[in-house]
């Protein structure tokens, strides 16, 4: 398996350290291997995308973070310490949504943050600030099964939050918001990043996790298959592919790009444009010069990193699906 | 790394029980439940034999006896008409089977009543020739309320005391049997009396012994007196004290902890403390419901004991056995509940682990009679070392002894039963540390014991 790995992590910690440090973690539920020495550290303060499939082992790795579960071997260490000491110093919100319905959501929220050590003085008044900002006014008093489903999710949401953790875990925080609300969640994190909290999320939505993350993993069948910033990626996928338009047929486009050495590897797409890998004889502005050479273009750009691309790319591969696009190797 | 504010370990478990305790205890369901339904329930039985008599029906129709000699009819009659003393309603009562619940309710409840039936009853000796058959086919018809046929032989002194027989129609209510029966029975004693030449009134004098003056002698020459039928209640009631207390709070855990579960919020609570945290707060926090429960019940029932000054049937010592053996209870019976609680989805899975449990549990209620009747017998003796059925069995014993049970088997019991309890708590925190993050079907109890030894 290949793993994407950035070149030196600890290169790109902050002069502080990490936030969490996972070695060789392994977990097993029965008969099935969850997590299979995973390691990775998080550097402190940075935002960290948890990416995956469904069942990859995301929920399991986060759980063994926040010491709800043990890992069967390996070490997890949280804000320097064991992650069962570091309990009060960590926000969490759960992928499976969970409130006390007959609670009152200031009583909800508060009894959340008197677990996890904030003072009661002054409390009451901090909650019904948080309310105010996180758009919900007016419902404190009310029972938690009286909101409606955003509603609830932004509640859970500050209970993760009201104790100002240092490490903040976010399991699907998108799941269930409008865009509104979900730009409102936005913000929150990178406020919440801004204060100097390290916040890890995993997501299914790639462009929130582009637009947002410094640092992604990505976890397939319990693996670790990518560890890298965004800046590596960045580094590593731009300037190598350009996306053409030909003006004739994509496809003996195609067939010329590989064949004068231009391309190593060619996908044509069924709006008409075609990705080119660049061969190692090319940089971007010499393969641009020549495919203008070879065939009249529409247009031809360089080819920004997507990572809803190396998303189908590395766990496809592994599930023997490829980029949408009929493929044409050299 | 700042230095911030944490909650103590201890911290977050008077946390976690207090709000268990917050929102069982000072709810207005458990008010009304924990208050209003014992009021409620001794109102209703204040109410019931007065709204039983006050319904009663009139006894209006015509009665055939086929009394040859003529002398029941008119002493029956009589009989019917006449107003029954207390003394005979309580003769009633007292001569009613045991197991006609119904009989004995309305004959219950006529004590009390001061009400006159009406009873408009025509009386009518069989014409010649009528016989039983005629009779029947005439109650058949509706013709008649009752057809008695009084042979001769049941009103001759000098033979062994043969019955009469009595023909009813269906629709004829049990209340009305029972009196058109007595009417006629008494009638016939009547006849009997009056043909063997012996005097009534002293028939009457000679067999209507009152029941002796019972008094019980302390080792320390005190007299009290002899109530038998407290003897067997007071340890009833202290058993079914502890029961009711324990067994309330247990649900409630029970039904809380499958509830956070089916919710989704215990990982929001595992993410700020740890399972044995929580348990331990959960725990704690219905011990507080239970005892309240205790405390408000056992109290009035005190204060009821108080009021009556029959305070000597509950001792000083007897109340603090009922404290031990409680706290004992509470964590076999908590434990229990709590494990199975982070081992299912709902409360349905639920009941199939919590069975085999409970039928341990009945036992004590099922075995009241005999361990109070003989608490120092062999069964009692075994049944009192055998958890979780041990501090019901025991207050049993303990509260019912009219000779002191051995120290050492009290002693025994103590500490047999806490060290039980704790083992059980034990296993029940194994258990829930791994139950509270499962989902789906429901484990079998040998997986049950492998979670509890999982590391």
């Amino acid at each position: 398996m290949s793993v994407l790995q950035s070149p030196s992590p600890r290169a790109n910690a902050s002069p502080a350290g990490n936030a969490v440090r996972i070695e060789r973690v392994t977990k097993r539920f029965g008969s099935v291997q969850a997590v299979k020495g995973i390691s990775l550290e998080i550097p402190e303060r940075s935002l960290c995308g948890f990416l995956g499939p469904n069942g990859a082992g995301k929920s399991t790795t986060i759980r063994m973070i926040m010491s709800i579960i043990s890992p069967d071997s390996g070490s997890v260490e949280v804000l320097g310490s064991s992650a069962l000491a570091m309990k009060d110093r960590i926000g969490y919100l759960p992928e499976e949504r969970g409130l006390y319905r007959k609670m009152k959501v200031a009583e909800f929220v508060g009894y959340m943050a008197r677990l996890k050590g904030v003072h009661p003085t002054g409390l009451t008044r901090r909650i019904e600030d948080w309310l105010e900002r996180l758009a919900l006014p007016g419902v404190s008093k009310r029972r938690c099964e009286e909101l409606s489903k955003g509603q609830q999710q932004k509640i859970q949401l500050l209970a993760s939050i009201i104790h100002a953790p240092d490490l903040l875990i976010l399991d699907e925080p998108f799941s269930g918001l409008d865009p509104i609300n979900g730009r409102l969640v936005t913000d929150l994190i990178r406020s919440e990043q801004a204060r100097g909290a390290t916040i890890i999320f995993s997501t299914h939505q790639m462009h929130t996790a582009e637009a947002l993350c410094d640092k992604v993993v990505l976890i397939n069948k319990g693996e670790k298959v990518l560890d890298a910033t965004l800046a590596e990626l960045r580094a590593q996928h731009d300037d190598r592919g350009l996306v053409c338009e030909p003006r004739g047929n994509p496809r003996e486009f195609a067939e010329k790009a590989l064949r004068s050495g231009i391309a190593s590897d060619t996908r044509v797409h069924d709006n008409g444009t075609v990705d080119i890998e660049l061969s190692d004889a090319h940089d971007a502005s010499s393969a641009m010069a020549a495919v203008l050479a070879i065939a009249p273009m529409r247009s031809v750009a360089l080819r920004r990193m997507n990572l809803d691309d190396l998303f189908v790319e590395l766990v496809g591969a592994e599930d023997g699906q490829s980029r949408k696009g009929a493929r044409i190797d050299a | 790394m700042r230095e911030r504010p944490q909650q103590s370990y201890l911290g977050k478990i008077i946390l976690i029980a207090w709000r268990e305790f917050r929102h069982t205890a000072l709810t207005k369901g458990f008010i009304f439940g924990a208050v209003a339904l014992p009021v409620i329930m001794f109102g209703v039985i204040a109410v019931i034999p007065k709204l039983l008599t006050e319904k009663s029906p009139p006894l209006v129709g015509e009665i055939v006896v086929i009394d040859p000699t003529g002398t029941v009819l008119p002493r029956a009659q009589e009989i019917l008409a006449r107003k029954r003393t207390l003394q005979e309603k309580i003769q009633d009562l007292a001569e009613t089977p045991p197991a006609d619940t119904g009989s004995r309710l309305e004959a219950a409840a006529e004590l009390g009543s001061q009400e006159e039936q009406r009873i408009e009853v025509t009386w009518r000796a069989a014409a010649e020739g009528e016989t039983a058959d005629g009779l029947k086919a005439l109650l058949a018809k509706g013709s008649l309320i009752a057809g008695a046929s009084i042979g001769a032989d049941a009103l001759d002194p000098s033979k062994e005391a043969s019955s009469f027989e009595l023909f009813i129609p269906s629709s004829l209510s049990p209340k009305h049997v029972g009196q058109v029966s007595r009417a006629l029975r008494k009638a016939v004693e009547e006849e009997r009396i009056a043909r063997s030449g012996v005097d009534k009134a002293l028939l009457a004098r000679l067999s209507d012994l009152p029941a002796p003056r019972t008094l019980r002698i302390s080792p320390e020459g005190s007299e009290a007196k002899e109530n038998t039928e407290l003897r067997f209640i007071v340890p009833a009631a202290f058993m079914f004290l502890l029961w009711i207390c324990v067994f309330t709070s247990a649900n409630y855990l029970l039904t809380t902890t499958i509830e956070e579960k089916s919710n989704k919020v215990m990982e929001v609570l595992l993410a700020a403390a740890s399972p044995m945290q929580l348990l331990a707060g959960k725990i704690l926090g219905y011990s507080a419901v239970s005892a309240v429960m205790l405390v408000m019940y056992g109290g009035l029932g005190v204060a009821g004991l108080s009021a009556a000054a029959m305070m000597d049937l509950v001792p000083v010592l007897h109340l603090v056995y009922l404290g031990i053996f409680f706290i004992m209870a509470y964590f076999m019976v908590a434990s229990m509940m709590s494990a199975v609680g982070s081992a299912v989805s709902d409360l349905r899975e639920a009941q199939s682990l919590v069975g085999p449990v409970m039928m341990v549990l009945v036992v004590p209620l099922m075995l009241w009679m005999p361990i109070v009747q003989n608490p120092n017998g062999m069964l009692a003796t075994i049944a009192g070392f055998v958890p979780p059925a041990t501090p019901f069995v025991m207050i049993l014993r303990l509260t019912a002894a009219t000779e002191p049970i051995p120290l050492w088997q009290t002693i025994a019991s103590i500490v047999w039963g806490f060290a039980c309890a704790f083992g059980m708590l034990w296993l029940a925190a194994r258990i829930f540390r791994v139950g509270v993050l499962m989902q789906g079907k429901p484990p079998t109890p040998r997986e049950l014991v492998k979670w509890a030894f999982v590391r």
